[in-house]
């Protein structure tokens, strides 16, 4: 089976809005809670053996790795209805059953302890597969595990699976409360590093937006967190569309996300997601847009893809796109013709739901940096008090108050934020050219994870 | 058997017929002038006891009278009489003269050459009738004779009347002041010739007749005369409407094999004279073949001739009888419905064959239109091919060159097509495809020229000229990337719509995306070999500048297949869908199938040679490019720390750690790279400037061509003043 997607969910948060996500496809494609495929689901066209692979005559299996480091979640999967979907081969509880605390720091040492155990799965899941693709990873950046293992994992996957594609779901924490992590910006900025250099892809989920649109849009006054990630789920299974249901283009995952991501490093997707009538189409970022500051203005799409599901007449969608294009309803980088597209795809028969369309945007916009900006001065004010830093230090990679990974981490992102406001300037072309001399030294603290020097 | 409809096979006339001239009224002629003596033994006997010896003028005249009437009643059934003869211009069949005797009283002369045109007539019309029974004079003539036939015995009985007529000097009175009495006229078609004065109507037939016989019309162009004279004498109401009698008369056996072919879609015409032909020499499997479609087209055609009252209707009438055959072709014996009121009666002013006619249509389109609909299931197969010839599910694609890459790289004359198919089959097996019921008659070929020099040799396979004077030379590396065509096979009766031609219009759509997502591909590794060196700080270095060129050339691609898929082919489809789930008839249905594909193959450029040649141009360009990526990136890394990563497989802890202090042990970029900034700098001027020049082609273009504004916008963004 073709350009096959390995799922990984690491962590609390991962695992939960990973198996809101597997309730959503085993939905769409009529697969039954035990793996079974629906009598009802036989319409076909439908491309379930991307995410899923067939045990037996009619068993569907995802493929998805469940890895946390403490067992509430995984048993709570384990637990429920959907118990006989997974593979239970495919489940990676660790032994001690004690979790990473919040700590980043410990989620990537213990990642560095069970790697063996880890990538046997993969390996396993890998080699079961004709021509795999590449991976997705839900986790969220904040915690311990998700943040701190996923971010091993990470590393792990680029060394040995360099020719895959990593594309991950990074939910990030909601900055407008206090977290009950306080070391939330040290675990974020430690995380944001690795997905910086070791994804393809992030799907940025932010948890402020999230809440917010549950708050504003769904009326909950406060929002649990199964709802919000039901919400992520919803864009997990819509982004994902145009592998299941295939169309003219954006079949294979590399196609989608090339056509997406401008630079290597410039890869973080905001996504919006709404239940739409084709007029109102532009108006939907709102899974992961900073607060709307006045900088926000300066803001630019560099490239929006846009996946509407549902019987929809292509004219129509054609004309408002073509609005769009001549009123310049929204700004657009200026070095270069931005690249907006609109993929139609096929719903789901099995799914009913009150609107005949729903759409989703993925969009690579720069105002994505001032989410990053926001977790920099956070890290920084916890940097400046050098609170909590000894949590870290017990652990190898910042043994003898070696705190330089935080300043390399910092380095990056800083870098990172640079570089997507230089997008917002018309000559980004020559964005960091105009010093051939620095081009020659080639001096760059370019932190290696390419190399497999990782690996134990 | 016949190789043509052409000729017409008729049973001849027994020999005795024309051996025997004594079966025939002519024998009364033609004995005349051979032998004097056996006509006299023909003759009745007083004709014979009286002697033809005596001059009449030795008669009184009231004797005379007596003898003239007996005479002129032989010379109208066109016998001689003893003192009128008849003579025959030499060598016109058609012309007659009448001598009296000179000794006639000359007042019964006189009255006599009043008669003489009604006799004239009387022999023409019956030597008409004698000579239009043959068999190949076909049905409408045998038809037209028994009526006339039919007319001339009535009026031969008539001829009892004629005393009184000539005594009356009534000759121009209507018959049916003298007699209403010994024939029941009412339902006869001879009605019309009861209340007709005789002379008129007997001139306006003979005339009809001399026209016809000497152009030796047959079939329609009788029935056209016929109605034409009618129209011609519409003043005269008594022989307009013998006229139409006859028309309706002789249209009788017309009308039937109109009726065969409208209602049962068969041409049931020994003679010929029907107005439409069948060309049995076409198959209909030449559908598959044929580039022209010609069985569709020349199979049935109409031919010249065609009877004026069916004129505005014949299309029609051809199109009835062509469905009702195609259903017979598939093995379905349907009949149009026929009722009392169905019947091809008339073709009276009052239009119910037209209206016969027009329901007969309407069942045979319709019938056909949902068997091609419903039993062939021909939206579906048309979602089939537009599934893997217009991609649009084209994640069997993807699979296929996946796994086809190494085999379709190969040069033209290496790659095994057989090998191909089954890599195909397999792709179609494993992907989405497989649910389609129809993914089996897909194959594949490879064909022999790329395809911008296959557009040019299009228009001239249009015009039937010999493609020559080519300026398209072909590249001498023509891979199966560029020559790669899917085909399909379809089968009758949807041939009908998925025609050759058609499908060679599929092709090329197909061909022209298949290579820009070739280009896609190819671009995407490029694109992966950047996302590969992201851990390398890249700011301001040749690699940064690469990968947004590598954007650039992405986003130029996908606008195009953007464009293409999304802004061309989807909406098109789209109309095509509604109207064909409207259409009335199977040739509505190709006409909007083939409206469709003319106008895709349009907006998908394939019809504007300078701009495709300069998107070929940009795509090579692309190519170049994603080709020379590896090395470009390769060699702007340093070397020797390629690799000792690739070794390091047993890296420790601490040499994680050094490696993150000291990043001269992580990769970096090469400080050599000059020649790569070059060449990347030549490739991002080269394509820029390229794709420059596309501008003002595209605005210029689409002056005359709107749909390219939208290309232009795609491609070149929305006021992107450069």
């Amino acid at each position: 089976m073709p350009r096959e997607i390995i799922t990984l969910q690491v962590g609390q948060c991962g695992n939960q809005i990973g198996m809101e996500f597997w309730k959503q496809l085993c939905l769409e494609h009529g697969i039954s809670k035990d793996g079974i495929l629906e009598d009802f689901a036989t319409q076909g066209g439908d491309r379930k053996d991307v995410f899923f692979y067939q045990a037996d005559d009619q068993h569907y299996i995802p493929r998805a790795l469940l890895i946390d480091l403490e067992p509430r979640v995984i048993n709570g999967i384990q637990n429920s209805e959907y118990r006989n979907l997974y593979n239970h081969e495919n489940i990676f509880v660790s032994d001690h059953g004690g979790g990473a605390g919040n700590n980043w720091a410990s989620g990537y040492h213990q990642g560095k302890g069970v790697e063996e155990d880890i990538m046997d799965m993969i390996d396993r899941e890998a080699d079961g597969s004709d021509s795999l693709e590449g991976f997705v990873l839900c986790h969220s950046i904040a915690g311990g595990t998700g943040s701190g293992m996923g971010s091993y994992l990470l590393e792990t996957l680029n060394d040995r699976y360099s020719k895959k594609l990593v594309q991950t779901y990074s939910v990030f924490p909601n900055q407008m409360e206090t977290s009950d992590v306080v070391v939330q910006p040290y675990n974020s900025l430690l995380t944001l590093k690795r997905l910086t250099l070791n994804a393809d892809c992030v799907v940025v989920l932010d948890n402020t937006a999230l809440n917010r649109i549950a708050v504003e849009r769904l009326h909950l006054s406060n929002p649990t967190f199964a709802q919000t990630n039901s919400l992520v789920s919803t864009v997990m299974s819509a982004s994902t569309t145009t592998l299941r249901y295939p169309g003219y283009m954006n079949n294979d995952l590399v196609g989608l996300l090339a056509s997406l991501i401008p630079t290597p490093r410039c890869h973080f997707l905001m996504t919006g997601y709404t239940p739409l009538t084709v007029e109102r189409q532009t108006k939907n970022i709102m899974v992961s847009s900073y607060a709307r500051t006045k900088e926000a203005s300066q803001a630019k799409y560099i490239s929006i893809l846009n996946i509407i599901q549902g019987e929809v007449d292509p004219t129509q969608v054609h004309e408002s796109l073509q609005r769009i294009r001549e009123r310049k309803l929204v700004n657009f980088i200026e070095w270069g013709p931005a690249s907006i597209q609109v993929a139609l795809s096929r719903k789901s028969p099995y799914v009913q739901t009150s609107h005949r369309v729903s759409g989703l945007m993925l969009a690579s916009h720069t105002s994505i940096r001032h989410l990053f900006s926001k977790c920099l001065s956070q890290y920084e004010k916890l940097r400046k008090k050098q609170a909590f830093l000894d949590n870290y230090r017990k652990f190898p990679m910042f043994a003898d108050n070696d705190l330089s990974e935080f300043d390399e981490s910092r380095d990056v992102i800083e870098s990172l934020v640079d570089e997507y406001k230089a997008c917002e300037s018309p000559d980004y072309i020559k964005w960091g050219m105009e010093d051939p001399g620095h081009v020659l030294t080639g001096e760059g603290n370019a932190s290696g994870t390419v190399d497999p020097k990782l690996a134990v | 058997m016949e190789n043509s409809s052409s000729t017409i096979s008729c049973p001849s006339t027994p020999r005795w017929n024309s051996e025997r001239p004594f079966l025939t009224g002519q024998f009364h002629q033609d004995t005349k002038t051979t032998s004097r003596f056996a006509e006299a033994k023909g003759l009745s006997v007083d004709s014979l006891s009286l002697g033809s010896t005596t001059a009449i003028g030795c008669y009184d005249a009231a004797v005379q009278e007596l003898i003239v009437i007996d005479d002129l009643l032989s010379v109208l059934v066109g016998i001689e009489g003893r003192y009128i003869s008849i003579k025959r211009v030499r060598g016109k069949e058609d012309k007659f003269s009448f001598q009296v005797d000179a000794s006639m009283d000359l007042a019964l002369q006189e009255l006599s050459k009043r008669i003489f045109p009604l006799c004239e007539s009387f022999m023409l019309i019956n030597q008409f009738v004698e000579s239009r029974s043959q068999f190949s004079n076909g049905l409408v003539n045998h038809a037209f004779a028994a009526a006339l036939r039919a007319l001339l015995l009535l009026l031969s009985h008539l001829n009892e009347w004629v005393p009184c007529i000539v005594f009356d000097s009534r000759i121009t009175r209507p018959w049916w002041h003298n007699s209403n009495t010994s024939f029941d006229l009412e339902d006869s078609p001879y009605k019309a010739c009861g209340s007709t004065p005789m002379m008129g109507s007997m001139q306006a037939l003979s005339i009809v007749i001399q026209k016809a016989s000497a152009n030796n019309f047959v079939g329609s162009e009788v029935l056209n005369l016929l109605q034409s004279q009618a129209k011609a004498m519409a003043g005269d109401n008594a022989v307009r409407s013998l006229l139409e009698k006859m028309a309706q008369c002789a249209s009788n056996a017309y009308l039937s094999i109109l009726e065969r072919w409208v209602y049962d879609g068969v041409i049931d015409d020994p003679y010929g004279e029907f107005f439409i032909a069948e060309n049995k020499t076409l198959q209909k499997e030449s559908l598959t073949q044929d580039y022209d479609a010609k069985y569709w087209r020349q199979r049935y055609s109409l031919k010249d001739g065609i009877p004026s009252f069916l004129a505005n209707i014949a299309g029609t009438i051809l199109m009835t009888g062509k469905y009702l055959n195609v259903m017979r072709e598939c093995g379905h014996h349907v009949q149009v419905p026929v009722s009392e009121n169905s019947k091809l009666m008339s073709f009276g002013t009052n239009h119910h064959y037209l209206e016969c006619i027009k329901s007969a249509y309407d069942f045979a389109s319709g019938e056909l239109l949902n068997l091609i609909k419903e039993k062939y299931d021909l939206l579906g197969k048309l979602r089939s091919i537009k599934h893997y010839l217009l991609l649009d599910q084209g994640d069997f694609l993807v699979h296929f060159m996946d796994i086809a890459k190494d085999e379709l790289t190969k040069k033209l004359d290496d790659i095994s097509v057989a090998k191909l198919q089954s890599l195909l089959d397999l792709a179609l097996r494993t992907t989405a495809a497989a649910a389609d019921p129809f993914h089996e008659d897909l194959t594949c070929c490879v064909e022999t020229s790329s395809l911008l020099k296959r557009l040019g040799t299009l228009d001239s396979e249009n015009s039937r000229t010999v493609p020559g004077g080519n300026d398209l030379e072909e590249p001498v590396n023509v891979t199966g990337l560029e020559t790669f065509s899917l085909s399909y096979k379809v089968r009758w009766p949807l041939s009908i719509v998925i025609s050759r031609k058609a499908l060679a219009k599929y092709q090329l759509i197909f061909r022209f995306l298949f290579h820009c997502k070739h280009v896609d591909r190819q671009l995407c590794g490029a694109w992966q070999v950047h996302q590969g060196i992201r851990t390398l700080k890249m700011r301001g270095t040749a690699i940064s500048r690469s990968s947004l060129l590598c954007r650039s050339m992405l986003k130029f691609i996908n606008s195009l297949l953007h464009y293409l898929t999304f802004e061309v082919l989807e909406p098109n489809w789209h109309v095509m869908h509604n109207r064909l789930q409207t259409a009335k008839s199977i040739d509505e249905v190709i006409q909007h199938h083939d409206f469709f594909l003319d106008k895709c193959l349009r907006e998908c450029l394939l019809l504007l040679p300078e701009l495709l040649k300069k998107v070929e141009k940009l795509k090579s360009l692309c190519l170049q490019y994603a080709a020379a990526t590896q090395w470009l990136i390769s060699s702007s890394i340093d070397i020797p720390s390629l690799e000792e990563s690739s070794d390091g497989s047993n890296v420790s802890e601490k040499t994680k750690q050094s490696k993150s202090r000291s990043p001269s042990h992580a990769l970096k970029l090469s400080s050599s790279n000059t020649n790569v900034t070059d060449s990347i700098l030549k490739f991002e001027k080269e394509f820029n400037t390229e794709l420059q020049r596309l501008g003002p082609i595209l605005s210029s273009s689409s002056q005359t061509e709107p749909y390219l504004t939208h290309l232009a916008q795609c491609i070149l963004g929305v006021g992107n003043e450069q």
